[in-house]
């Protein structure tokens, strides 16, 4: 809108900015501090605390089950959200109205429930080992994520470049591949970052379908921070944002944040 | 092949995905909380006879309906600050708004435990000026609560926000302004009309995203702030209780199916241009 | 309707900048009451800066801004009282058309019914009768045109102001809607003020037209000044003189004064029409001054090279001794081809005299 900015206006938001991120700070000065309470600002610094959760086995092995689980299910809904995104933003006229919606109907059930029954209704049903379980719940509470991403990138993408390669005399199917796909590189990456995060983030999901010795890390530090009230937890959170930091920069210099906010 | 049926050929994948791994087994559970006809209505009846259970429900709707006017307020004015700030600072007050959205519910919740416990730093805080003698429990409260969910909900609002305000043309703003419409009159009568489909948006994924929160409600509501995510995980995993739990679920999507639709005919009340 | 007496406009001595970019400078201008005055230029000479300084959306670095009496150069835009038409129409998208029209009427506090029967009186004035009830979104462009166009008149503002109004319209609508916004600006007699790049358009729907250059006002005059005697090269390129030609006053005899080209040709001019002639000046031709000529005749020798057909004439690209030439011949004629020796002969109620440009 680019109007002048009110002074009030100025204010109230700088309170919701140190809303949103002095949280995050203190969960950054207690992971370096020496002590084994919780104090801010820290006395002094140490990393003792990132060696301690380094050490911890049922960390590092839950870290690996995230990031298996994550990758696959990210690569699954990457894999059918792209000719589902394809199709309904390049045929949009073949599809009923609310057509396009169905894909996003796992962010509007409470994952909870999603979780719960799909628990009781597949899981128990067809004895699926848990890793496979975790891969299935995941790949469809990220579907929406990819395609909604994929989606926007498609929208910008001019399909008469694709008829135009047709005309040429390129097989329609090596188009897709060799002009649609190069077209929408950055989308991807965008949507794969994104459901790679929102797949390690979850809790509610996975929640019901760990099982013995298999579980995810934000579920392993969930159980922890019930248990132990100590700054290993701030550790682990901050090697987590670490990592979100990263990706987030990949993000924004290979996509521009502003496109994947619309 | 028949050319026709190619688009729809392609979402075929993601279809059957959808079909057998959510809408099957969701529909199921609601199913099953029914049937049989007659032991399904005395299990509702039973259900709602007990007076937790009901306590339950409203406090969760409660706590939901506070969480999502807070973070769209909080939301609201984040994402009229960053259309409005010079171009430059655009990016990094998205990124910064856009952060916390990126790191786990466990994470920032555990924030807030730092901030609200007992030996927590807004007790230290208060104890160290003298305003209060003891530690104030703040914690397991609804306070704790509805902030944490506040806290995990306002990037969402903000992201479902700025794209909205954005789109708002300078042009009508100024037109408004020129007919003699005061700064609060532009806001009321031209900004917040048009901001209202980033308000449902935002609105129906911060209500379904507060029936979901799992972990800040364990970490920052407990047992004493039981919410519907608490108690179905409650019966589900630690007593066994799967007609309890697929009651609960269905009490949650029928929520979540009224909150929709309640918005959607706010939306249109509010800005006729609305679609749907 | 209640009449506001229509107003006059005067801009004194006004400078406004954008960051240490000055886009004004000492821009001075009178409007008088039930005047249109259309600000011609192209994009970048500060005729839009002027139109949002005197709408309120950018205040003044100096000077002052006074609508009748009143000094509006401080005054914040909601209370300057102003009718604007935007270019992209800037309708209130969550409005119906009835509700677009009487938004202003609301702000001034006028109640519901009275609102309601203005803006059904405005919207029959601009034939819009049945389609109050549609959102602009199912408007077409003229459409929106006249809801905007409405918007703005149904406040009785003492000044209008229109940005680029019909920009958006295709050729034909255009022709139509200017004669239409004439006429209302006419019949409500409102002061206005009418920002374009369309030399056609200004001419067409103005009292007087402003053809401003680089933050200032070059030349200010009534269509008719406008078209028959610029004041400079600039104005004269802007309104259709296509030819300029360095000319030296050879020799004087009473009123007609000869003057000799570049390459050597010479011509006679009367001072009685063009008055004064300096010992140097620039020669202005529209394209139909330059009259193609067998060779021998008097006139500016030329090589002519390509030939478009504009219906009433040929049009032709020549070469001279003074650089590139465009020059118009009769269509009823067998034509030379690329490359032919002619001559132009300049017919003098085609041209206009113009200062030397300064050395």
């Amino acid at each position: 809108m680019g109007r002048k900015v009110h002074p009030l206006l100025g204010i109230s938001a700088g309170l919701v900015f140190l809303f949103l991120i002095a949280p995050l700070v203190l969960v950054l000065g207690a992971a370096f501090n020496d002590a084994t309470y919780l104090a801010f600002p820290p006395q002094s610094l140490s990393l003792r605390w990132f060696e301690r959760v380094l050490s911890l086995q049922n960390f590092m092995d839950a870290f690996l089950v995230s990031l298996t689980v994550a990758i696959s299910a990210t690569a699954l809904a990457l894999l059918v959200g792209i000719p589902t995104s394809y199709a309904i933003v390049k045929h949009r006229g073949s599809f009923p109205s609310w057509f396009s919606s169905v894909f996003f109907l796992p962010l509007l059930v409470p994952e909870i429930v999603f979780g719960f029954s799909l628990l009781k209704t597949v899981i128990v049903a067809l004895e699926l080992p848990v890793m496979t379980a975790l891969i299935a719940g995941h790949t469809i509470l990220v579907l929406p994520y990819a395609v909604r991403v994929l989606g926007a990138s498609l929208s910008n993408f001019d399909f008469s470049a694709e008829e135009a390669a047709v005309s040429l005399g390129m097989h329609p199917l090596k188009t897709v591949l060799a002009v649609v796909l190069p077209n929408i590189k950055a989308g991807i990456l965008a949507a794969f970052i994104l459901a790679f995060i929102t797949s390690l983030n979850d809790v509610s999901v996975s929640l019901f379908l760990t099982g013995p010795g298999v579980s995810t890390l934000q579920v392993e530090v969930l159980t922890y921070v019930e248990q132990y009230f100590d700054p290993s937890v701030a550790a682990v959170s901050v090697l987590l944002m670490a990592i979100t930091l990263v990706v987030m920069v990949v993000l924004e210099r290979s996509f521009g944040l502003s496109n994947v906010v619309k | 092949m028949n050319r026709k049926w190619l688009p729809l050929l392609l979402t075929v994948p993601a279809l059957a995905l959808i079909l057998f791994l959510l809408i099957y087994p969701v529909g199921d559970t609601l199913a099953e909380s029914f049937l049989p006809l007659d032991q399904g209505w005395q299990r509702y009846v039973a259900f709602f006879s007990e007076p937790y259970n009901r306590t339950v429900i409203l406090r969760t709707i409660k706590i939901a309906t506070i969480t999502t006017v807070l973070s769209l307020i909080f939301g609201f004015i984040a994402a009229l600050f960053i259309t409005r700030c010079p171009a430059k600072y655009r990016t990094p007050l998205l990124i910064l708004s856009v952060f916390p959205l990126l790191t786990g519910a466990v994470v920032r919740a555990f924030a807030w435990m730092i901030i609200l416990g007992r030996k927590g730093l807004l007790n230290n805080l208060l104890l160290n000026l003298g305003i209060v003698d003891q530690p104030v429990p703040m914690l397991f409260t609804s306070f704790s609560l509805v902030t944490g969910l506040v806290y995990l909900f306002t990037p969402l609002a903000i992201l479902s926000l700025v794209g909205v305000l954005d789109g708002i043309e300078k042009d009508v703003l100024d037109a408004s302004s020129s007919l003699g419409a005061n700064p609060l009159g532009v806001f009321t009568q031209v900004i917040l009309p048009l901001a209202v489909p980033g308000l449902i948006v935002g609105g129906v994924l911060i209500f379904t995203g507060s029936l979901a929160a799992f972990a800040t409600a364990r970490l920052l509501g407990g047992d004493r702030q039981a919410i519907m995510p608490t108690q179905l995980y409650e019966k589900a995993m630690v007593s066994f209780d799967w007609n309890t739990a697929g009651i609960i679920a269905t009490v949650m999507v029928l929520v979540t199916l009224v909150a929709i639709l309640a918005m959607g005919k706010l939306a249109r009340r509010f800005n006729p241009a609305t679609g749907g | 309707m209640k009449m506001t007496p229509s107003e006059p406009l005067v801009l004194d001595r006004v400078s406004a900048s954008y960051g240490n970019t000055e886009i004004l400078k000492d821009l001075s201008l009178d409007v008088r009451p039930g005047e249109l005055v259309s600000l011609l230029g192209s994009s970048g000479c500060g005729k839009t800066t002027t139109l949002r300084l005197v709408a309120g959306f950018l205040t003044p670095t100096r000077g002052s801004i006074r609508i009748g009496e009143r000094d509006v150069s401080r005054v914040p835009v909601h209370k300057r009282n102003i009718g604007i038409v935007f270019q992209n129409y800037a309708l209130l998208p969550h409005l119906t058309v009835r509700d677009n029209v009487a938004f202003g009427l609301k702000q001034r506090g006028v109640g519901n019914t009275e609102r309601d029967r203005q803006a059904m009186e405005m919207l029959e004035t601009v034939g819009l009768t049945g389609l109050a009830d549609r959102l602009p979104s199912a408007l077409s462009n003229g459409q929106k045109q006249r809801v905007a166009l409405a918007r703005a008149l149904v406040i009785r503002p003492p000044l209008l102001m229109f940005d680029e109004p019909l920009s958006n319209l295709d050729a034909k609508l255009r022709v139509e809607m200017r004669v239409h916004i004439r006429a209302l600006q006419k019949a409500n007699e409102r002061t206005a003020i009418y920002v374009t790049h369309d030399q056609e358009e200004a001419f067409a729907i103005s009292d007087r037209v402003a053809i401003m250059d680089a933050g200032r006002i070059v030349q200010l005059d009534t269509p008719e000044v406008l078209y028959r005697r610029p004041v400079n090269e600039f104005v004269a390129r802007f309104v259709g003189f296509e030819n300029i030609l360095p000319m030296q006053v050879v020799e004087r005899r009473g009123k007609i004064v000869t003057a000799a080209l570049a390459g050597g040709a010479t011509l006679e001019l009367d001072q009685g029409e063009f008055g004064i002639i300096p010992d140097h000046f620039l020669l202005a031709c529209r394209p139909e001054g330059l009259r193609l000529a067998a060779p021998g005749n008097a006139g500016v020798p030329v090589t002519l090279g390509m030939r478009t057909y504009l219906g009433r004439a040929y049009q032709y690209q020549c070469d001279s001794d003074a650089g590139p030439l465009i020059a118009h011949g009769a269509v009823d004629k067998a034509h030379p081809g690329v490359g032919t020796q002619a001559v132009l002969s300049v017919a003098p109620q085609q041209c206009a005299i113009l200062p030397a440009a300064k050395s």
